[in-house]
C-alpha cells in the first residue's frame, strides 16, 4: 500500500510539470513556404526543438511569445517546407526542458493558405475578401460570440463547397457535449428586407450533419447558389465559444467535393459498424487469437435467400418498414458470432436490427442489447455491432434484417451480416499513454487493455523495446477498485467483451543519463497460446524522455 | 321585452319549425321570437298566444309545450297583436311505449337534478360513498354502484367497502336513492327531489319494476344537444328561454329541454332557471352551460345596452367582419374608426415581425396616397425575413424548444429549431408539419421534442401535449380520472396515449417498438405495453372519436394518429384560434388551448368560418395570417368610443397588449441601437459562450441557453411546459426599468442612436421625431415636442436630458404595448 501512494504522489508531481501542447496557429500552411506559428499550452518554458512525424517539415523554436494567461505559455515555432513536401497533416511534439509534449497537427496544403487578416470580421463592410477557390484561410475566433465574415462572389448556378476544421478538434460525445471548437457556418446573401435594405439573409448553413459519438463535429457544406452575386460565409463557434486557442482552417473549393474526413484508423476495430469484415475474417481472427490461419474464406451472398455458414449477407433496406430475411443451416451445436457493418451510414443514420430466428420464427438472439436502468428499472435498448450465441440445436435458422424504425429506408440502409462460428481472439488493444517524461531515480506505469473476444482462453505478452539507457521496462499491477458487477445489464456476455488489463512500470536508474531528444519506445502485444507466442497484433509507438525533475 | 314593444312586432316565427313527436308521452317545447321595428329580437314565448290546429291529435300549454295525444300532424300557432308564427309537428307511435333505458329514464333524472355533477357525486372519487360518472358518461359503471354499492377507489377497479345497493327492489320507497334526494335520510346534497315530481315517480317505478338496465347499448345514444338561440341577447331584466334538443346516433331528435341541467357562468351577468329561462342582469357576457346524461354543451348570452341610434354602416374588409360586426351590432357595439397609418403600421409590423417600423419606414407609409398601401405592406412582410424570424420564435415557444426539453444538447434543440424555422420559411402546409412532429422516428428534427431530458417522456404526457397544441383541448384531467367537467373519460385517455406507448429510444433514435417482436426484452423480463393505471388492462391505441383503426404491430401507430389529427375539424379551429389568438391577445376560444364545452368561442361562427378557410386553402398559415390582418377587425383603432369602451371581448376596438420579453428587449435595442450581449449560461463544451453581436432575443435558438435578467423579468417562460405568457406588470421590471443594464447602460453607449444624432448637430426637435417614429410609430404632437423641449432644457446638462427623455419614452406604456 505505501508503494502505490507513493507511486500516486509521484505521478502526481509529474503530471503537473508535464509539458502540454494545446492549439498551435495557424494550423495550416501552404507547400513550398516558411512561416511562424504560435504553440500554446503549459509547461511549455525551456522549449528548444520541435520533433515531426514525418519527412519534408521542419519546425524550428523561434522563441516564446507573448501570453496574457499566467497558466498559459506561447512558443513561437518556424516552420519550413519545401516545393516537394507533401500536402498532408503533420504531428509534432514540443521538446521543452519538462520534457515532450503530446502532440498537434499542423497542416500543409498544395492551394493558396492566407491568413484571416488581423481585426474583426463581422460586418458586411469589415468581412475578408476572399480572393478565390480553391483556397484556405487560417482564422481564429478569438473571443466569445466573435463571428468572421468572409466575402465572396458566385456565379448563377456554381456550387462550391465549404470546409472549416477546428484548431481543437471536438468529438461528439455521450450526452451530445463535446469539448473543443465546433465550427459552424452559415452562407448569407445581400438581399435586405423591408425593415433593413442591408439586412444579410440566411441562404444555407450547416454546423455538422450528424451529431454522432466519436465524430468529429467539422463544419462542411456544399452550396450551388441559385443567382448570381455577393454572397457572405459566417464562421462561428456552435454556442458562441471563443478565445486564443480557436484557430480554425476554412477552406473554399470549387464544386462539390466530398468531406475531409480524419485519418482511418489503423489499428484494429471490434465493434464499430464500419470495420470491413472481410472474407478472410475467419483467419484474422486466427491471428489475432494465436492460432494458424488455415480457416476457410467466408462466403458472400445476397439477403434474402438461402445461404451458407459461415456467411456474409448483403443487402438493403430500401424501403420503410423492409425487413429482408436468409436462412441458413446448422448441423450441430455451434457458438456462433453474428457481425453487422454498415458501409454507407451507421447509427444513428441507418440502425440495422437483425435478429436471428429458430426453425418456428420464434426469435433466438438479436443485436439489440436489453438492459434496465440503475435509477428508475426501466427497460433501454442499444444496438450493437456483434453479437455471439450459442446455438445448441442443430437446424434451419433465419437471420432478420430491418431498420429499428417502422418508417426509414433507403439505398444507403446498406448492410453485410457476417454469420460465422466464434474464434477466440484479442479484441480491441488501448494502451494509455501518448507520451513519457520520467526522471532518473523515477518510475511511471502504463496500462494496457485489450479484450477477450469470443471466449479467448489464451495468455497475452506485452514487450517493450526500444527503451532509452537506464529505463526498465517490469510487469506489474495497480490498484484496481473493485466495481460491482452491473446488475441491470441483460445478457451482457453477448453483446459486451471481457476486458482485461496488465500494466509496464518503467523504471529510471538513479543515476541515468538525461536525454536530448525523445525515443521512441515500442509497446507490443503478442498472443500466447498452447504454449506458443502469435503473431504481433497491437503496438504503439511512445515518445519517452529522461529528464530532469523539475 | 315591454309591453310598448308589441306595438312594433314586424314578425314572429316558431321554433322548432318542424318537429317529429316519437312514441307515448312524446312532448316539444316550442319558443316564439318576434322581431321588432328596431330591428332587435326577443323572446315572446310567454306573452303570445299558443293554439294547436287539432286539439284530439295534440295539446299545448300556456308556455308553449306540445303533447303528442294521437298520431298525425298538427300546426302549432303562436301569436301576439295579430302578428302568427307557425310551426308544423308530426305525431307517431303515439301509443307506443319506448323502451327503457337506463341511461337515457334514470340518468337523465341525476343529472338534471344535479346528483352526478363534478361537485357531487360525479367528482373524482363521488360523494358519500356513491360514485357517479360525471354527467352519467358512463350509464352502466352507474347502474352497477346504485344496484350493487361498494365504494370506488380511483386508483383501481376493485371496489372497496361492503356492497350495500342503493336500491331496495323488496321495498322500493326505502331506496337510497329515493330517500336521500328526498330528504328523508341525512344527505349532504340537500334536498333534491320532491316526492310528488315526475322524475321521483320515474325512478320509484324502475325500483319496482325490479331496477332493469334496459336498453342502453342497443338502441342509438344521445350524440350532442343543440341550443336554440345559438347566442342568446337581451337587455337588463329581459330574458330568454333556451330550447334544447338532443341529437341521436340514428339521427333522431328529441326535445331535452325539461331533461337537463341548467347553470350560469356568471350569475352576476345573467342566471338560468331550471327551466332554461335566462334573465339579464347586469351588461355583459357570459354562457349558460347545459348538461345532459352524457353530454355537455354551452351557449353564449350577452346582456346588453340600449339600442344605439343611427347604428353606422360600417365597412367590411373581408368575411372576418361579418360574423365580429354583426355580433357587434347585435350588442349594440359601434367599432372604433380605422386606425391611423402610424397605428397600423406599428401593430402590424409587430404582430407580423416582432419588430419596430424603422422611421424612414413610417414617413414613408404614413406620407404615401397609396390607396392599397396597407396590403402591400403587408405582402412585404408575410415571408420577409423578419417574418421568419418571429414566427419561428413563436412556434419554437409552442413546440418547446429548449435543451432539457430536446435531449439535453443544444444539437438536438438547434435542430429542432432549424425545422421549425424551415418550415415557417418555407410557409409549409401547417398540417405536414402537424404530421411529421406527431409521427417522427428517428434521429430527425421532428423527433428531437420526443426527448425531454434525454429520455422518452411519459406517454400520458405526450399525448396530452400533442392534443392541446393541436387540437387546443386539454384532456390531462382524465388521465387520473373521467374528465369532471368534460365528456373524456379516462378509458379514452389512455386509449389516445397508447398511440404513444410503444415510443422508444435507442441512443439518440427514436422508434416505436414493435408489439410482434421481443427484441431481447425477455433478457430483462421486459415488456412493451401500456396499462392502465386504474383497471390495469393493457391499453389499445384507440382514437378519441373510437373511430376504427389498423396499427400493424411492427408499424408506427402515430402514423394513423397524425392522420385521424390533421383531419379532425378540431386541428384548423385550434389552429386557427391560436394564431387569431396571437393578432388580438385573446382566442375567440380563451384561453386558446383550452377548448371545453364550459368555454364556449365568443364567435363560433367566425371560428367556423376561418377553420373552413384554412382548411380549404391547404392549411396556409400566412394566408390565415393575411386574411386577419386584413380584416377591419383587425385595423380598428384603439381608441375607443361611447359604446365599446368596456368591451374586451368583441373586438370592436384594438386592445392593447404587453410585448413579449424577447420582442420587447428587441424594440430597446432598435429603439436605442445599441445591441444587447447574450451569454451562455450553459455552454455545449466547457467554455462559456456568446451568441453573436446584434443577435435578437427572438433569433436565440435555445433561449434556456442564454441568461438574461431583462427577459426573466418580463416572463420569458423557461419552455417547461406550453408557454402561457401573461404580460402582467411586476416590481421587478419596475425596478429594472429604473436602475436595469438594458435600460441604464444603452441610453450613453457609443454608437447609440442618441449619441448619433448628437455628433450629427441634430435639434433636440429632430432628436424628439426620430425616438418617437422609432419607439411609438407616430411622431411626437405640438404639445408632447413643447413639453418635451422644456424638460430638456431645464435639466441643465443638454445629453442628460435627452438621455432621459429617451428613458422615459422606452419605460412609457405606449412603447411597452402593441395597441
Amino acid at each position: 500500500m505505501r508503494w502505490l501512494i507513493l507511486i500516486f504522489l509521484f505521478d502526481f508531481c509529474l503530471l503537473g510539470a508535464d509539458p502540454r501542447a494545446i492549439s498551435v496557429q495557424p494550423f495550416v500552411g501552404q507547400r513550398g513556404m516558411t512561416f511562424t506559428a504560435t504553440v500554446r499550452g503549459s509547461n511549455l518554458k525551456g522549449a528548444r526543438a520541435v520533433v515531426v512525424d514525418g519527412e519534408g517539415v521542419r519546425m524550428v523554436v523561434e522563441g516564446e511569445g507573448k501570453e496574457s494567461s499566467p497558466a498559459r505559455d506561447t512558443v513561437k515555432i518556424r516552420v519550413e517546407t519545401g516545393a516537394e513536401t507533401k500536402a498532408g497533416r503533420y504531428s509534432f511534439r514540443m521538446v521543452t526542458a519538462s520534457g515532450v509534449s503530446n502532440s498537434l497537427v499542423l497542416g500543409i496544403a498544395e492551394s493558396v493558405v492566407l491568413a484571416e487578416p488581423e481585426g474583426l470580421h463581422e460586418t458586411a463592410e469589415t468581412a475578408v475578401a476572399v480572393v478565390g477557390a480553391p483556397v484556405i484561410y487560417a482564422g481564429l475566433i478569438g473571443k466569445k460570440g466573435e463571428t468572421d465574415l468572409y466575402s465572396f462572389q458566385a456565379k448563377a448556378g456554381e456550387t462550391l463547397t465549404f470546409q472549416v476544421r477546428s484548431g481543437l478538434p471536438s468529438l461528439g460525445a455521450a450526452g451530445g457535449n463535446a469539448n473543443g471548437f465546433d465550427p459552424a457556418i452559415s452562407i448569407f446573401e445581400e438581399s435586405g428586407s423591408w425593415f433593413d435594405a442591408k439586412r444579410l439573409n440566411r441562404v444555407a448553413f450547416n454546423d455538422e450533419p450528424l451529431w454522432v459519438l466519436g465524430r468529429l463535429t467539422d463544419a462542411y457544406l456544399v452550396h450551388t447558389f441559385a443567382k448570381a452575386g455577393r454572397y457572405f460565409l459566417r464562421l462561428e463557434a456552435f454556442s458562441g465559444q471563443g478565445g486564443p486557442d480557436y484557430g480554425y482552417q476554412l477552406q473554399i473549393l470549387p464544386g462539390t467535393v466530398e468531406q475531409e474526413r480524419e485519418a482511418g484508423r489503423t489499428d484494429w476495430e471490434e465493434r464499430t459498424y464500419q470495420r470491413p469484415l472481410t472474407a478472410n475474417r475467419l483467419n484474422e481472427l486466427a491471428a489475432r487469437g494465436g492460432r494458424a490461419e488455415k480457416e476457410k474464406v467466408i462466403e458472400t451472398y445476397r439477403a434474402m435467400g438461402t445461404v451458407g455458414f459461415p456467411a456474409t449477407i448483403e443487402g438493403t433496406i430500401g424501403r420503410p418498414g423492409e425487413s429482408q430475411r436468409s436462412t441458413f443451416q446448422v448441423d450441430g451445436p455451434q457458438d456462433i458470432a453474428i457481425e453487422v457493418e454498415t458501409p454507407d451510414g451507421a447509427p444513428p443514420v441507418f440502425n440495422p436490427v437483425v435478429r436471428l430466428l429458430d426453425g418456428a420464427g420464434a426469435e433466438v438472439v438479436t443485436n439489440v442489447f436489453a438492459g434496465r436502468g440503475a435509477c428508475t428499472g426501466a427497460m433501454n435498448k442499444g444496438l450493437t455491432a456483434k453479437v455471439i450465441y450459442p446455438l445448441r440445436n442443430p437446424g434451419q435458422y433465419t437471420v432478420e434484417v430491418r431498420d429499428l424504425t417502422a418508417d426509414l429506408g433507403e439505398a444507403g440502409f446498406r448492410y453485410r451480416v457476417q454469420v460465422r462460428p466464434q474464434v477466440g481472439h484479442v479484441g480491441k488493444v488501448s494502451i494509455d499513454e501518448d507520451h513519457l517524461n520520467l526522471a532518473p531515480g523515477g518510475a511511471k506505469t502504463v496500462r494496457v487493455k485489450f479484450d477477450r473476444e469470443e471466449d479467448f482462453r489464451g495468455a497475452v505478452a506485452v514487450m517493450v523495446e526500444n527503451l532509452p539507457e537506464g529505463v526498465v521496462a517490469l510487469a506489474a499491477a495497480d490498484y484496481e477498485p473493485d466495481t460491482d458487477p452491473p446488475p441491470f445489464l441483460g445478457k451482457r456476455e453477448r453483446y459486451v467483451a471481457r476486458t482485461e488489463r496488465t500494466v509496464i512500470a518503467f523504471s529510471v536508474a538513479e543515476g541515468a543519463g538525461l536525454t536530448e531528444v525523445p525515443q521512441l519506445v515500442r509497446v507490443l502485444l503478442r498472443p500466447v497460446v498452447d504454449g506458443r507466442p502469435g503473431k504481433v497484433i497491437a503496438s504503439k509507438q511512445i515518445p519517452m524522455m529522461v529528464v530532469a525533475q523539475p | 321585452m315591454t309591453i310598448l314593444a308589441f306595438l312594433f312586432v314586424l314578425k314572429i316565427w316558431t321554433v322548432p319549425e318542424t318537429v317529429v313527436l316519437d312514441g307515448a308521452r312524446a312532448g316539444q317545447q316550442f319558443l316564439a321570437m318576434a322581431e321588432y321595428a328596431d330591428g332587435t329580437q326577443g323572446d315572446v314565448t310567454g306573452e303570445v298566444v299558443w293554439s294547436v290546429s287539432n286539439g284530439a291529435l295534440a295539446t299545448i300549454s300556456g308556455g308553449g309545450r306540445v303533447a303528442a295525444l294521437g298520431d298525425g300532424a298538427v300546426t302549432v300557432v303562436a301569436e301576439l297583436g295579430g302578428v302568427k308564427g307557425r310551426s308544423t309537428v308530426r305525431m307517431m307511435g303515439v301509443k307506443e311505449e319506448r323502451p327503457f333505458a337506463f341511461g337515457r329514464d334514470i340518468g337523465s333524472i341525476l343529472t338534471k337534478r344535479g346528483c352526478n355533477g363534478s361537485a357531487c357525486h360525479g367528482g373524482v372519487k363521488g360523494r358519500g360513498g356513491l360514485k357517479l360518472s360525471a354527467n352519467g358518461l358512463h350509464p352502466a359503471d352507474d347502474f352497477e354502484w346504485i344496484t350493487k354499492g361498494g365504494t370506488y377507489q380511483v386508483l383501481t377497479a376493485e371496489v372497496a367497502g361492503e356492497r350495500v345497493p342503493r336500491i331496495d327492489v323488496r321495498d322500493p320507497e326505502k331506496s337510497l336513492l329515493l330517500q336521500k334526494p328526498l330528504g328523508l335520510v341525512a344527505h349532504g346534497g340537500g334536498k333534491r327531489l320532491e316526492g310528488d315530481s315526475e322524475d321521483y315517480r320515474t325512478i320509484l317505478a324502475w325500483v319496482k319494476r325490479g331496477a332493469p338496465y334496459g336498453k342502453d347499448g342497443e338502441t342509438a345514444r344521445l350524440a350532442g344537444l343543440e341550443i336554440y338561440p345559438a347566442m342568446a341577447t337581451m337587455g337588463v331584466a329581459g330574458s330568454q328561454r333556451l330550447l334544447v334538443t338532443g341529437r341521436y346516433t340514428d339521427g333522431r331528435r328529441e326535445d331535452f329541454t325539461n331533461q337537463v341541467l341548467f347553470s350560469s357562468n356568471n350569475g352576476e351577468v345573467a342566471t338560468v332557471t331550471p327551466e332554461g329561462m335566462v334573465k339579464g342582469k347586469a351588461l355583459g357576457e357570459t354562457a349558460i352551460l347545459i348538461r345532459a346524461a352524457g353530454q355537455v354543451a354551452s351557449v353564449g348570452v350577452g346582456v346588453i345596452g340600449v339600442p344605439v341610434k343611427n347604428y353606422p354602416v360600417v365597412g367590411r374588409g373581408n368575411f372576418v367582419d361579418e360574423a365580429v360586426f354583426a355580433k357587434l351590432k347585435r350588442f349594440n357595439l359601434v367599432p372604433s374608426e380605422l386606425a391611423g397609418d402610424g397605428e397600423f403600421l406599428r401593430r402590424v409590423c409587430l404582430d407580423l415581425t416582432g419588430t419596430l417600423p424603422p422611421p424612414e419606414r413610417v414617413r414613408e407609409f404614413v406620407g404615401s396616397k397609396d390607396a392599397k398601401k396597407r396590403e402591400r405592406v403587408v405582402d412585404a412582410l408575410i415571408g420577409s425575413p423578419e417574418f421568419v424570424d418571429f414566427w419561428t420564435f413563436r412556434f419554437a415557444d409552442v413546440f418547446r424548444v429548449a435543451i432539457f426539453a430536446n435531449g439535453l444538447t443544444p444539437k438536438f434543440s438547434q435542430k429542432y429549431w432549424e425545422w421549425i424555422r424551415e418550415n415557417v420559411a418555407g410557409n409549409r402546409r401547417y398540417d405536414e408539419v402537424a404530421r411529421e412532429r406527431l409521427s417522427a422516428q428517428g434521429y430527425g428534427a421532428a423527433s428531437r421534442h420526443f426527448l425531454p431530458y434525454n429520455q422518452i417522456g411519459p406517454p400520458a404526457d405526450v399525448m396530452a401535449e400533442e392534443v392541446r397544441v393541436f387540437f387546443g383541448r386539454r384532456l390531462d384531467c382524465a388521465q387520473c380520472h373521467n374528465h369532471p367537467y368534460e365528456n373524456w373519460s379516462q378509458d379514452q385517455f389512455w386509449g389516445m396515449a397508447a398511440f404513444f406507448g410503444r415510443l422508444f429510444k435507442a441512443g439518440p433514435v427514436v422508434f416505436d417498438h414493435p408489439t410482434n417482436m421481443d427484441w431481447s426484452s425477455k433478457d430483462v423480463d421486459g415488456k412493451i405495453e401500456l396499462v392502465h393505471p386504474r383497471t390495469k388492462v393493457v391499453v389499445k391505441p384507440v382514437l378519441l372519436d373510437a373511430s376504427p383503426l389498423v396499427v400493424r404491430g411492427d408499424g408506427n401507430p402515430r402514423q394513423e394518429l397524425a392522420r385521424w389529427m390533421t383531419s379532425h375539424p378540431y386541428f384548423a379551429e385550434a389552429t386557427v384560434n391560436r394564431v387569431w389568438g396571437y393578432f388580438f391577445g385573446r382566442g375567440i376560444v380563451d384561453p386558446v388551448d383550452d377548448f371545453r364545452s364550459t368555454n364556449p368561442a365568443t364567435h363560433p361562427e367566425l371560428l367556423a368560418g376561418l377553420a373552413r378557410d384554412f382548411e380549404r386553402n391547404g392549411y396556409n398559415l400566412q394566408r390565415l395570417m393575411k386574411t386577419i390582418v386584413m380584416s377591419r377587425t383587425y385595423q380598428l383603432a384603439h381608441e375607443t368610443n361611447g359604446t365599446n369602451r368596456a368591451d374586451v371581448t368583441n373586438y370592436s376596438h384594438s386592445l392593447s397588449r404587453a410585448l413579449e420579453a424577447e420582442v420587447m428587449l428587441d424594440a430597446v435595442v432598435a429603439v436605442t441601437g445599441v445591441a444587447e450581449t447574450f451569454t451562455t449560461a450553459v455552454s455545449e463544451g466547457g467554455a462559456v459562450g456568446q451568441a453573436p453581436a446584434h443577435t435578437r432575443a427572438i433569433n436565440l435558438k435555445d433561449p434556456d441557453m442564454y441568461f438574461s435578467r431583462f427577459l426573466e423579468l418580463y416572463g420569458r417562460p423557461n419552455r417547461g411546459a406550453i408557454p402561457e405568457r401573461s404580460g402582467k406588470p411586476s416590481l421587478g421590471q419596475a425596478l429594472h426599468m429604473l436602475a436595469g443594464a438594458t435600460y441604464v447602460d444603452r441610453l450613453s453607449a457609443s454608437g447609440s442612436r442618441l449619441r448619433g444624432l448628437l455628433e450629427r448637430g441634430a435639434t433636440d426637435a429632430v432628436i424628439f421625431e426620430e425616438f418617437y417614429l422609432a419607439a411609438l410609430g407616430r411622431g411626437p404632437d405640438a404639445e408632447e415636442t413643447a413639453e418635451l423641449g422644456k424638460l430638456v432644457a431645464g435639466r441643465g446638462d443638454r445629453e442628460a436630458g435627452l438621455r432621459e427623455f429617451v428613458w422615459a419614452l422606452i419605460s412609457s406604456r405606449e412603447f411597452v404595448e402593441n395597441h
